[in-house]
């Protein structure tokens, strides 16, 4: 958590340095250490492709849409949450403001569209969940296959082509060096962050997560910071979707929905470098770096697509069983 | 049964070798010593009350003991020979046997099966052998003096048969060193009767029993011999014959008891906060429980509340509070209705809740001293939506210096800190709210005598500046100690309304009944 980040300050009355051991702090990086353990695995065996900027480039441009998504859904994943429809609802955004453009709507108009369906849908998300009690993973489950079924419906299930080249440029132009995407992504990975640490609503969502009566007994409007979190992760998961439409010019119906597993894979991933058991941006960076590279790294070193699949999944699993090992011994 | 000169007899003359002794144990956790060279002797036939406050190292002490955490330094010594305990099984398999606060039964299973978890049950190794399996759950029980339906979940059953499985337990394992933990939390006081007469029974049969207990009356009915602690030190142990529950209270917060309530000062009430003084008016609430209530409580006044459990009490202050709402009457502040409002609107009007439980309703565990202070005055401490860590920093310092809380630092999840400190730091969250009307939930309960000297003398300091104060307490004698006036409960209406000063234990209670005192 956030109280992690910065080291102990003024200390109070019975002052003593701080407890951490060594070895309980390795530990409790180690996911960090396998990030850095994969970057070095894979400069060793490929040093000529892997470690130049043009590919560290590729990686970021590679994890951009994914970065979006994950981003969000670690909002919602502090507020003790998931949105399992960010996938479904980005593909849906995505062959809506494909249908617009084709329509011969300006794309700015296009892509504020999109950004409205997202909100909306993160505002049905929110209400299920927050109003009517529902659990967020049979609420989020109901809205994805609504969702699909939205966009296979509008798309009549096939892909959306022909759209103008400004618009394009979201998901393919660079902005000197940087892609768009990467450029986006960075943008709003910094805004989470900020609002995570650094605002009242980002405390109020830490609070709500970490025990969800304390915050109500506290004056937090618990019901308006949850429903809050999925506004984000709907508005959050329709920009994936218009920016991944750009990048492959085109709106398919099934097109995102791969995102919302990774970003949840990720968040996990990030969650077990937080001591509180909750996720920070940082975490979820790293997170996200880890599933980057080793795609990454796994596709310079020629592994087959569906190899690259399985060894993800033990990745997962290693990670997060080895950070419960290291709270466990506490 | 033994005579009390025969049992401390033996338990102080030695005669006989310890079943299970330490020398000169002590823990660490990173620096901080919680346990500092303690060497005590536990005999066979004798009932041995560890005493201490919270965070004196009892706790320690006894997972030592049972093979949970291993000791920094020192011995444990079974039959006089050092061993090295290095699980719950270990420790199990030289027949010592620890009953934890929380009973571990699984719900859904019968006595027999509870009983026989985790150990070679009769019969073949596969299959379970019904019939052996209860003949043999019954002959345990029996030697309790107990009849236990086997075919019930242990989930149904009252909490002391819960506590007879778990000895039963113990005996499967033959405990001859049994350490049972606050064993009569969960339990009324005939329950705790019949648990009594069952450790004796055992104690007769020569296990040693190692007994933790806030509770002094029935520490000093029950046990041979005390041990007191003291931040993790040994202060002395005595024939509990020969000493007392006022010497054990002085030596268990290392100064003479009687100062435990403090002084009650009279004078103006001198609020210095916003909107000064005012008080808090009560029309006809109702919920559901509290059939209608009414009450005033002016500025620098504490009224405290008895009642059963179950009588309205807790409810009575969420519905001032705000934290729930009501099925009729008014709740005034100052004379100004402000039944509309919300929890956080009452909260800025000056009416502050500090909740019953501090673990479910008060913090968040995994979170610092600093955030959970920070918590409920998020919107006080920023500026246009952007939280100030310096204010939050400099309040929680100020906080946790006034209130004495014991942190390593601020920074320190909450999680990690003796239930005394966690309810100051409930405190301190909420005080930062300067409150004018502040309502107190059980502010004490499970925590050590020393810290509820000091909430004690917090409430009536508080009242001195004006703060109208309301506390619900199961103790009436914290009650009495405390409050100026007393409102006493019963099936959701006000039974009656005496002040403190006259008030008697057995008057009081007597209106808890609704009998006329």
């Amino acid at each position: 958590m956030m109280s992690s980040t910065a080291p102990a300050q003024a200390p109070s009355t019975e002052a003593t340095r701080s407890r951490a051991t060594i070895p309980a702090r390795l530990a409790s990086y180690g996911t960090l250490l396998g990030l850095v353990a994969l970057i070095i695995l894979f400069s060793v065996l490929r040093p000529q492709v892997f470690l130049t900027p043009l590919n560290f480039t590729n990686i970021l441009e590679q994890i951009a849409i994914l970065a979006i998504v994950t981003a969000v859904q670690t909002v919602v994943m502090v507020v003790g949450d998931f949105d399992l429809s960010v996938g479904a609802l980005a593909s849906l955004v995505g062959v809506i403001t494909a249908q617009l453009l084709v329509a011969g709507t300006d794309p700015a108009a296009a892509v504020a569209a999109g950004l409205l369906t997202g909100l909306l849908a993160g505002a049905v998300n929110g209400a299920l969940v927050s109003y009517l009690n529902l659990s967020a993973f049979i609420a989020t489950l109901a809205t994805m296959t609504s969702f699909t079924g939205l966009a296979l419906l509008l798309s009549n299930g096939s892909t959306v082509f022909g759209l103008p080249d400004s618009f394009v440029w979201l998901g393919q132009g660079r902005l000197g060096p940087v892609p768009v995407p990467v450029v986006i992504a960075l943008a709003l990975v910094l805004l989470i962050w900020f609002v995570l640490s650094k605002t009242v609503l980002g405390r109020a969502w830490y609070a709500v997560g970490g025990n969800a009566e304390a915050a109500r007994l506290s004056g937090v409007n618990v019901r308006l910071v949850r429903f809050s979190a999925f506004l984000v992760s709907g508005t959050g998961a329709a920009l994936a979707g218009i920016v991944l439409t750009a990048r492959l010019a085109s709106g398919h119906p099934t097109a995102a929905d791969a995102l919302m597993l990774s970003s949840i894979a990720a968040v996990f991933l990030g969650i077990t470098l937080s001591r509180a058991g909750q996720p920070t941006i940082g975490g979820t960076a790293v997170g996200l770096g880890i599933m980057g590279v080793l795609s990454n790294g796994l596709n310079i070193m020629q592994v087959n697509s569906y190899v690259q699949q399985v060894l993800t999944g033990l990745i997962i699993v290693l990670a997060v069983s080895l950070s419960r090992l290291s709270r466990r011994r506490r | 049964m033994n005579s009390p000169a025969q049992r401390t007899g033996a338990a102080s003359e030695g005669r006989r070798a310890p079943v299970l002794a330490t020398r000169a144990l002590s823990k660490d956790y990173g620096p901080v010593r919680v346990l500092s060279g303690v060497s005590l002797e536990f005999h066979a036939g004798e009932i041995h009350a560890l005493l201490g406050e919270n965070g004196a190292g009892k706790s320690t002490l006894i997972k030592m003991l049972a093979g949970v955490t291993a000791p920094s330094e020192g011995e444990i010594l079974v039959d006089g020979a050092a061993r090295r305990l290095r699980s719950v099984r270990d420790g199990q398999s030289h027949g010592i046997v620890a009953l934890p606060q929380e009973l571990s039964l699984v719900p859904t299973l019968g006595a027999a099966e509870n009983i026989f978890l985790g150990l070679r049950r009769p019969g073949s190794r596969l299959l379970v052998d019904r019939r052996a399996l209860d003949r043999d759950a019954t002959a345990l029980l029996e030697r309790l003096g107990q009849r236990i339906p086997l075919d019930v979940p242990a989930g149904e059953l009252s909490a002391v048969q819960q506590t007879m499985i778990a000895l039963a337990r113990a005996l499967a394992r033959d405990a001859r060193v049994l350490i049972l933990d606050e064993p009569t939390a969960a339990l009324t006081e005939r329950e705790a009767e019949q648990l009594f007469a069952v450790l004796r029974t055992l104690r007769e049969a020569g296990t040693a029993i190692v007994y933790v207990s806030h509770r002094l009356e029935e520490v000093f009915a029950l046990a041979d011999t005390a041990t007191v602690l003291l931040g993790g030190r040994h202060v002395w142990t005595r024939p509990a014959a020969q000493t007392s529950a006022d010497d054990a209270v002085a030596a268990m917060i290392g100064r003479p008891p009687g100062q435990i309530y403090p002084q009650r000062e009279t004078g103006e009430p001198a609020l210095q906060r916003a909107g000064g003084p005012a008080a808090l008016e009560v029309r006809d609430l109702r919920g559901h429980t509290l059939a209608g209530v009414s009450l005033q409580v002016p500025p620098g006044r504490v009224l405290g509340i008895g009642g059963l459990a179950g009588s309205g009490r807790s409810e009575l202050l969420a519905l001032i509070a705000g934290a729930q709402r009501p099925r009729g009457g008014a709740v005034l502040l100052g004379g100004q209705d402000i039944t509309a409002r919300r929890l956080a609107g009452r909260m800025r009007a000056g009416i502050v809740l500090v909740p019953e439980e501090r673990r479910s309703q008060g913090l968040v565990m995994t979170h610092s001293v600093q955030d959970n202070i920070a918590l409920a005055n998020l919107g006080r401490f920023s500026r246009l939506g952007i939280a100030s860590r310096s204010r939050e920093r400099a309040a929680a310092l100020r906080r946790a210096e006034s209130l004495r809380i014991r942190a390593t630092s601020i920074r320190q999840p909450v999680e990690e800190l003796s239930g005394g400190n966690q309810q100051k730091v409930v405190l301190a969250k909420y005080l930062e709210r300067s409150p004018r009307v502040l309502l107190l939930d059980e502010p004490t309960r499970g925590i050590d005598v020393g810290t509820k000297a000091e909430i004690y003398q917090l409430v009536r300091r508080l009242a001195a500046e004006g703060v109208a104060v309301l506390v619900v307490s199961s103790e009436i004698p914290e009650l009495l100690g405390v409050a100026d006036e007393i409102a006493v409960l019963h099936e959701g209406r006000l039974a009656g309304l005496v002040p403190a000063a006259t008030a008697t234990e057995e008057s009081v209670l007597h209106l808890c009944y609704r009998k006329s005192a």
